[in-house]
């Protein structure tokens, strides 16, 4: 009984802006899709178009094989995880997960049993007769997954779910949350975050989203190694972007010719080469990028070397250094020619 | 709290005469209300002859003015009262859930509103259901008969009308207040996990609302229970409240003890009124810091 | 939002415009077009004229604006002065909750037997002030003085600590504090008190039916006096020309605020 999504070339404006421009996007039954973007990237309006709350200019949205474009929320059947939990203040924990079932008039033994299930499932179940404001705000988030799972939704919406989280209690989160995906396999997720941690750990694909579009969509590691856009290269860890020129044999950062393969780039366009700053080593190599030493900052584990090159600031993250170099060192760095990533040049955002 | 090291000295300095501070406007307020409140109670328990009694109470109480006035007062306040919550309660719904263009005009429409005299609304129904007004002359235009059929201004169902439109606003005020702090991620919530529209107002909303539906709602009640100016103006010989006994009794009768009495049984029913919305209100303002 | 198909959202708007407009706006509408119109028997009112206008617009009508504008204005800086005094000196004392409901008490009290209150405390010496105008100033500044002392607590309640705190802490003295870091941050919200003041002793009937001496008629009276002997459209007039000023002296103060909010 799973059920996959589909967005259709969906487009919602409010008044003249914009807000979600013809967005397509399929996600496969049992998948876990995260949306990644920064705010007002128009991530959060695709789960609202999808969970029945904007209704798109253009465009159609299916869950499973139902058009439900024109469904109210009511009865599209998904369950929705909120950033303030949104509980109801005024019911205990367990009418707060009864709600929906009661709304969809379920058999009250069944009620009993599946607010059990829920709160179980949760780690919550000895909390069930506690109201809302006398529990901290991890367990208010799992009420209210507790309170969207009762339902046996096909496809759970989940947004921004952990950003009102400390950091502590977000990563404790986040494995929860990858547990009940693993007990419940059939549910589809919709994960709606701007935080790339989230979902790098969660996703089995990533949506990266800027500017009312969709950027950038597969696997974490697809999306890590191999970036299509420069956007989605600095917003999925960090990058050194560097704009360069394509030469017959290679490209060319201003004097430094670079044997990275262009693939099928004309010779003379510009290009933005894309290479990951733990991939830089320090000393001669392939590639070698000479420059002075702007800054050394230590991190406990690794050093991070700012080096300018060429007009370009370049960055290293290499394994603790036992005498690092000092400022205004002359300095080589160098990378693997299969480590780096030649993007179109101009696609940041 | 902690102070800074260089305040306690302005503080004790602050602190010593406060309570003197407060004479003033106490002492201004005393005179003014407090001790002619009093002399209200006193004079009601001093009949003219001389002396004390509560001869005065039994006269009163005995006359079928004061007991139809009684009867009117609370009929008509009760009903005012259901009315405005009612009609408030949807109008601040569909202004706060509903959103249309205009919303917030009609926002500040209201509290303009409220800054008007009750007795224009019975000025304006005059115009509309008054004898010689747009209804009747619409009636008697179109039938040809005599009279109109709306003659309903003079009588308790005229008072409760107008007393509904002006009071509703005074609902309104508090239930937008109460809905703006609502989360719509709860309405959200509800809607997608299979809720419909009225499931989520009484599920959801109303019990959120309830604190300041009580507040709003017992507000009113002793306001219309003091109302005089819409009364007055209906012109009504049939209907005839506490307060515009007090006043006949008072400037057309010139029965000052007999105004006095009314007047102290008005002010019972009124405080005690009051007193259930303050209760209410500071559970409310007490419950909202709790959540906080 | 509550309701997401277009339909019932249309037929939700157009129930509340069906009540709203005829219940709230209808009743303004009808008295200004009323004081505009020869006869009104019909759905439209008979002809166009601005002789109610002109027969209030002779002395008396104005004198009873004047009245009521003197009134309001004394209510009001009284009520203000007490409101506020009361509000600031109650604060951090142990008397505080008595002195609040002390001063919402004229509220919960009907305003026709604060007249008639003071109409019994104030005919015998020492203090024979019955058919005086002052009378009538100290009943509407009774009554409108719980609203402003209200709304200086509820600004006083939101007001930030650290500014006095702050301002204490640079070795401000109680006074200064008071008169350069606290009325100029209460000044929003004495204007709208004001302007709240002003407007109800505008519109305050009962109290004033009970005390006014025949040489201090304010508008509301006078209205009243209008359509009592059936003059409606005349009435209409005079209520017209009291909510013009109400609403002029409203939207001042506003101006007022905004500038004061915006320094």
């Amino acid at each position: 009984m799973s059920t996959g999504i589909r967005f259709d070339g969906v487009t919602v404006t409010y008044g003249r802006t914009t807000v979600l421009d013809s967005f397509d996007l399929t996600v496969e039954p049992g998948e876990v899709m995260a949306l990644l973007g920064p705010s007002g990237s128009g991530k959060t309006t695709a789960l609202r178009a999808l969970a029945g709350f904007v209704e798109p200019a253009a465009g159609r949205v299916h869950i499973g094989d139902r058009d439900v474009t024109a469904l109210p929320p009511h009865r599209r059947g998904v369950g929705m995880v909120v950033q303030q939990y949104a509980l109801f203040p005024h019911m205990k924990v367990d009418a707060n997960v009864a709600f929906g079932l009661k709304a969809r008039k379920a058999p009250r033994a069944e009620i009993t049993a599946r607010v059990a299930e829920a709160l179980e499932m949760t780690g919550m179940a000895a909390y069930a007769k506690r109201y809302p404001r006398e529990l901290s705000g991890g367990q208010q988030q799992r009420v209210a997954i507790a309170r969207a799972l009762a339902i046996r939704p096909g496809v759970l919406l989940l947004d921004e779910p952990l950003s009102a989280l400390d950091a502590r209690l977000r990563s404790g989160m986040l494995a929860e949350l990858a547990r009940l995906h693993r007990e419940l396999p059939d549910i589809t997720m919709l994960y709606v975050t701007h935080d790339q941690v989230e979902a790098l750990t969660l996703a089995d694909r990533i949506a990266v989203m800027d500017s009312a579009r969709l950027q950038d969509c597969g696997t974490p590691r697809d999306l890590y190694r191999r970036p299509r856009t420069e956007f989605t290269a600095s917003f999925i860890g960090t990058a050194n972007l560097l704009p360069v020129t394509v030469t017959a044999d290679g490209v060319r950062l201003a004097g430094t010719a670079l044997d990275v393969p262009a693939g099928g780039a004309a010779v003379g366009a510009p290009a933005t080469l894309c290479v990951r700053p733990h991939l830089v080593g320090l000393g001669e190599g392939p590639n070698a990028l000479r420059g002075t030493v702007a800054e050394v900052q230590w991190r406990g584990a690794t050093h991070r070397l700012c080096v300018d090159v060429e007009g370009h600031r370049v960055t290293a993250d290499l394994p603790e250094l036992p005498a690092p170099p000092p400022a205004g060192a002359e300095v080589t760095l160098h990378f693997a020619a299969h480590d780096a990533v030649l993007l179109p040049a101009g696609t940041h955002g | 709290m902690a102070e800074p090291v260089a305040v306690p000295d302005a503080v004790r300095r602050r602190r010593f005469p406060a309570r003197f501070l407060l004479l003033p406007p106490v002492a201004a307020l005393g005179l003014v209300f407090l001790h002619p409140l009093a002399l209200v109670l006193w004079q009601s328990v001093s009949p003219n002859g001389g002396g004390h009694s509560f001869a005065a109470y039994t006269d009163v109480f005995a006359q079928a003015a004061f007991r139809d006035a009684l009867r009117n007062t609370v009929l008509i306040a009760v009903g005012a009262t259901a009315g405005a919550l009612v009609l408030g309660f949807f109008l601040a719904l569909v202004i706060a859930f509903v959103p249309f263009p205009g919303g917030k005009a009609i926002g500040r429409f209201i509290d303009i509103f409220l800054s008007f005299p009750s007795f224009l609304i019975t000025l304006a129904l005059l115009f509309v259901y008054g004898s010689t007004g747009m209804a009747n002359g619409l009636w008697t235009g179109a039938t040809g008969a005599a009279r109109g059929p709306f003659d309903f201004l003079h009588t308790p169902w005229g008072v409760l009308l107008a007393e509904i439109t002006y009071f509703t606003p005074f609902v309104m005020r508090p239930l937008l207040g109460a809905f703006s702090q609502l989360e719509t991620a709860q309405l959200d919530v509800a809607a997608s996990l299979g809720a419909r529209a009225p499931r989520i107002v009484r599920q959801v909303v109303l019990p959120e609302a309830l604190p300041s539906l009580a507040a709003g709602g017992s507000l009113v009640l002793v306001m219309c229970l003091n109302e005089f100016g819409i009364v007055l103006f209906t012109g009504a010989k049939g209907v005839t409240t506490l307060p515009v006994l007090v006043h006949s009794k008072a400037i057309l009768d010139g029965d000052y003890t007999g105004a006095c009495v009314v007047a102290v049984v008005n002010i019972a029913l009124s405080l005690a009124l009051y007193g259930l919305y303050r209760t209410l209100t500071t559970r409310m303002e007490g419950d909202r810091r709790a959540r906080a | 939002m509550l309701v997401h198909s277009r339909r019932t959202r249309r037929a939700l708007q157009a129930a509340f415009l069906a009540l709203f407009l005829p219940v709230f706006a209808l009743p303004f509408l009808v008295v200004v077009t009323a004081s505009l119109a020869t006869r009104w028997s019909g759905v439209l009112p008979s002809g166009a004229t601005l002789d109610h206008y002109r027969a209030v617009a002779h002395a008396d009508a104005l004198d009873a604006l004047t009245t009521s504008v003197l009134t309001a204005v004394t209510a009001s800086v009284l009520a203000l002065v007490t409101g506020t005094w009361a509000a600031l000196a109650a604060r951090g004392s142990r008397l505080r909750r008595a002195i609040e409901v002390l001063f919402v008490l004229p509220v919960a009290v009907p305003s026709v037997v604060v007249g008639l209150s003071l109409l019994v405390a104030f005919s015998k010496p020492p203090f024979l002030l019955n058919g005086t105008s002052t009378i009538v100033v100290l009943a509407h500044a009774v009554l409108v003085t719980a609203f402003a002392h209200q709304s200086v607590t509820a600004a006083l309640d939101r007001l930030d600590p650290a500014y006095e705190q702050a301002a204490a802490s640079l070795g401000a003295s109680p006074l200064r504090v008071l008169v350069r870091v606290k009325v100029p941050l209460l000044l929003p919200s004495l204007s709208a008190a004001a302007g709240l003041c002003f407007a109800l002793s505008m519109g305050e009937l009962s109290a004033t039916m009970m005390l006014y001496p025949p040489d201090w008629v304010p508008l509301p009276v006078k209205v009243f006096a209008a359509t009592d002997r059936g003059a409606l459209f005349p009435g209409a007039a005079l209520a017209v020309l009291l909510m013009a000023t109400t609403l002029l002296v409203l939207l001042a103060v506003s101006r007022i605020r905004t500038k004061a909010a915006h320094r």
